[in-house]
């Protein structure tokens, strides 16, 4: 299948990190980078039911006389082909349009503020709405460039977590990597999580792919994501019991992400997976 | 877990799922209402912007106030809100005919203050762009939260627009027909009934909350038959105004966007140019609606030369607010020229012919509206009953549907599109549901793909390539190398000779075979590309191609049977 991966090319020491996860994302799963190279400082994101305008950081526009000649450099040296987006449509004069039907995107843990604040625990309003209104996986990558080897998906029994499980399943399939998942037992036992899996006719296919299910029935849930392999990509579910609970509980992913460093591919409740 | 508090948007409920009309005229009823309270907010904090300024014109450094009002909107406007400037109204029909009415949250307010601020200040605009941008964003977020489909979203978009113009106006009729004719560009029996909900509770809620009033009194006129022939001339007057006005506000915006200067100052210097103008000619300021309501009533004392020199001073001073990047719409500065144009037309036949008996110079005011209103937008029903309305009287509706339809004319056939659409139409943005362009912009070429062909290598022998022949029932087949990359196609028609030789089954290899000079396509490509290098190059059929790697067929049978479906889809609610 042919797929495509959206990165906002910045043109800073930070940006060439996040650029190279995302092209090493991209030779993994054999997907093509489309790489955008913004010459305004903001763009709006057309979804089904959602419009969202993007304010980049300032360091999006760093020296643009060099910034395609980085990424082609770049490119070349993990052998794909350069493919670039100039936008076509434009809302305003200096408010282009940038499609959604990509099938990943790449942002970084902030797209809007100051870069010197991206770090653990948080994660930009926009990238927020992003992963809430996209139909695909946002790739939230590490600071620094870390290829991953295996690949672990967090697993709490929702519908979200199923579509993660399966994209985590499709990217095994693709690139032959292990494959965990981690539960953390919440008023349910292992059985009941089996079920769920059995129900969605994944238990085979799972059979087939699963090096381990690591499943916590006690202890804190940051505590236990110590288990969680280092250099692994982190698939997870994020915002699927909607806005009032996440509100008044905290949501599960922000959680994930605020302790762990890993490179994170996150699938909102507008993504529909299939196996 | 399942959340305790969990919200379903109420588009998925039963009740409304099996006909969506009684949730779109509730829904229309509340963002008519929402719509007129931002009208109201926005008239009234016009009018104590105004009011507070008031004393401060006398003096002679009066002429910045509307720079700085300029300079402050557009601050507001790019730093604050991080919004990209514009009239509004195109934004709008941009987003309907485009991604099916999704608009900003922050559109439904940004407008309002940023106006304000250019209005207030004496810039010559007017209200009603901003105000419909925001009524209209505020149908979109409502249709948002309400989990409401594309289709849903615009007729609450247009509701926004319509509930927007009638608060302001004091116009119902006025408002639906603006949203139909303008925003939406159809007439939809399903649009129209929520439409007309929101128009009369924008109009309600205006009454509720300023009284009812209506902009100008209502005057009797004893029009005759020589005044309705005069009319011919007044469109044709009018419509010169119309072409003047759009030309120069696209002049110098597009002569601002070449100044390599901070947009905030370029605004300024536009509201300081507009400053010194109303130094001399003080009637250009603001909405001017001051100025019309003297004209009707015949006590506006300048004689001829000074009302025709403050039509071409207030199409420069609006070229100039709003050209130079200040935020605020055409309606009102159309309405003041209008009036300006049909007072100079009136004095101008009384000073050629004193001895006819011709109507009140108020009459050819207000016709003169209509035909400023009607050729600029070039809606002849929105100006028709935009006057009829804020006037109050229904005895001019003649005079005024010759105007207004001989100013539409003549400006279509000068300017084939609409001030509001001339961008869009330029750019190719323009794309009414139902249309062949919005119908081939929503398909893409990987919707459309063919899967079902089969790929061969290039060194294959033709005898095994027969063998898959048999098997397919296509005769086009996709050529790869060993590595998988896309070399060619072989077209049965180009083979068909060596099909039926035997002697050449072990002598040639598929590679000998294939053409490999063949047209792609790229999964990428926009789909009206496509069709017309299909059409120039007179071909049927082209392989999709990624990555040197073939991905399927795209055939113009599929797309027509697309096309079909997405049409289908597109007019549905047209045949309800």
């Amino acid at each position: 299948m042919y797929s495509q991966l959206f990165h906002i090319f910045r043109n800073t020491p930070l940006g060439r990190e996040t650029f190279l996860q995302s092209l090493y994302f991209c030779n993994q799963v054999d997907t093509t980078p489309v790489v955008y190279i913004p010459e305004f400082i903001k763009f709006l994101m057309y979804f089904d039911n959602d419009v969202v305008q993007v304010d980049l950081d300032e360091s999006y526009l760093t020296d643009p006389a060099t910034a395609e000649d980085h990424a082609r450099i770049l490119l070349d040296s993990a052998n794909l082909k350069p493919n670039f987006f100039t936008p076509k449509n434009f809302t305003a004069s200096t408010l282009p349009d940038i499609p959604t039907n990509f099938e990943f995107m790449c942002c970084p843990r902030s797209i809007s503020d100051l870069s010197s604040k991206i770090g653990l625990g948080y994660i930009g309003p926009r990238v927020r709405r992003i992963v809430t209104s996209a139909r695909f996986p946002v790739l939230i990558t590490s600071a620094v460039y870390k290829p991953w080897t295996r690949l672990v998906v967090f697993f709490g029994g929702s519908a979200n977590a199923l579509n993660a499980l399966k994209l985590g399943m499709r990217i095994a399939r693709q690139t032959g990597m292990p494959l965990d998942i981690f539960t953390q037992a919440e008023n349910r036992s292992r059985e009941d999580y089996a079920a769920i899996i059995r129900d969605h006719h994944m238990e085979d296919e799972l059979e087939r792919l699963q090096q381990r299910w690591i499943f916590f029935d006690e202890g804190k849930f940051e505590t236990n994501l110590y288990a969680v392999p280092h250099d692994a990509l982190v698939i997870l579910g994020a915002y699927g019991h909607g806005l009032i609970r996440n509100l008044v509980f905290g949501s599960k992913m922000e959680n994930i992400q605020s302790t762990i460093p890993n490179n994170l591919l996150i699938v909102g409740p507008n993504y529909t997976a299939g196996i | 877990m399942r959340s305790p508090i969990s919200w379903r948007p109420p588009a998925t409920w039963h009740f409304f799922r099996s006909d969506d009309r009684l949730l779109l005229i509730l829904a229309g009823a509340i963002v008519g209402i929402c719509s007129g309270v931002a009208a109201v907010a926005l008239n009234q904090s016009l009018i104590a912007v105004l009011g507070y300024l008031r004393p401060y014109r006398a003096y002679w450094w009066a002429f910045v106030l509307p720079a700085v009002g300029a300079a402050l909107s557009s601050l507001f406007l790019n730093k604050i809100m991080r919004e990209g400037a514009g009239h509004g109204v195109p934004e709008v029909i941009y987003s309907v005919s485009r991604y099916g009415g999704l608009m900003r949250f922050r559109s439904s307010f940004s407008r309002l203050i940023s106006s304000c601020l250019t209005i207030g200040s004496g810039g010559s605009a007017g209200p009603e762009a901003p105000i419909v941008m925001s009524g209209s964003a505020i149908g979109s977020n409502i249709a948002r939260l309400l989990g409401l489909n594309d289709r849903q979203r615009v007729t609450l978009v247009g509701c926004g627009a319509a509930g927007a113009i009638s608060a302001i106006f004091n116009a119902p009729i006025a408002g639906l027909i603006f949203a139909m004719e303008i925003i939406l560009g159809e007439w939809a029996a399903s649009n129209l009934i929520p439409i007309a909900i929101a128009a009369v509770a924008g109009t309600e809620i205006s009454h509720l909350l300023q009284g009812k009033q209506i902009p100008f009194s209502h005057h009797h006129f004893n029009i005759g038959a020589v005044d309705i022939v005069a009319c011919i001339g007044l469109a044709v007057f009018t419509a010169l105004a119309s072409i003047m006005l759009t030309r120069a506000i696209r002049t110098i915006h597009h002569q601002a966007d070449g100044i390599q200067l901070p947009s905030w100052l370029k605004a300024a210097g536009g509201g300081c140019a507009v400053g010194l103008i109303g130094l001399y000619l003080p009637m250009v300021l603001g909405e001017g609606y001051h100025a019309i309501r003297e004209m009707m009533e015949g006590r506006f004392a300048p004689g001829i030369g000074l009302v025709f020199l403050a039509v071409l001073a207030k199409i420069m001073a609006t070229a100039l607010t709003l050209g130079s990047g200040g935020s605020g719409g055409i309606f009102a500065p159309c309405l003041v020229i209008g009036s300006f144009a049909g007072l100079t037309y009136h004095r101008a036949l009384a000073y050629l012919w004193p001895g006819v008996d011709w109507v009140q110079e108020g009459c050819f005011v207000l016709l003169g509206m209509a035909g400023l209103v009607s050729g600029i937008l070039q809606a002849p029903l929105t100006g028709i009953f935009l006057i009829v309305e804020i006037t109050g009287g229904y005895e001019v509706i003649l005079p005024l549907i010759i105007v207004s339809a001989i100013s539409t004319t003549i400006c279509h056939y000068m300017e084939p599109a609409s001030f509001y659409l001339k961008d869009l139409v330029e750019k190719g943005q323009l794309m009414r549901p139902g249309t062949d362009a919005r119908v081939l912009a929503d398909l893409e070429v990987h919707e459309l793909l063919e899967t079902d062909c089969i790929t061969v290598h290039t060194d294959m022998l033709l005898r095994d390539f027969v063998d898959i022949v048999k098997q397919s029932r296509r005769n086009l087949f996709p050529v790869e190398d060993q590595s998988g990359q896309f070399q060619g196609m072989i077209y049965m028609d180009d083979i068909r000779p060596y099909l039926f030789d035997p002697l050449m089954y072990d002598a040639v290899l598929v590679g000998q075979l294939m053409n490999p000079r063949v047209e792609t396509v790229s999964p990428d490509d926009d789909v009206v590309e496509v069709l017309e290098r299909m059409d120039a190059e007179g071909l049927f059929n082209m392989p999709v191609v990624a990555n040197h790697r073939f991905r399927g067929m795209i055939s113009k049978s599929t797309l027509l049977d697309q096309y079909r479906k997405e049409l289908m889809v597109q007019t549905y609610h047209l045949n309800r």
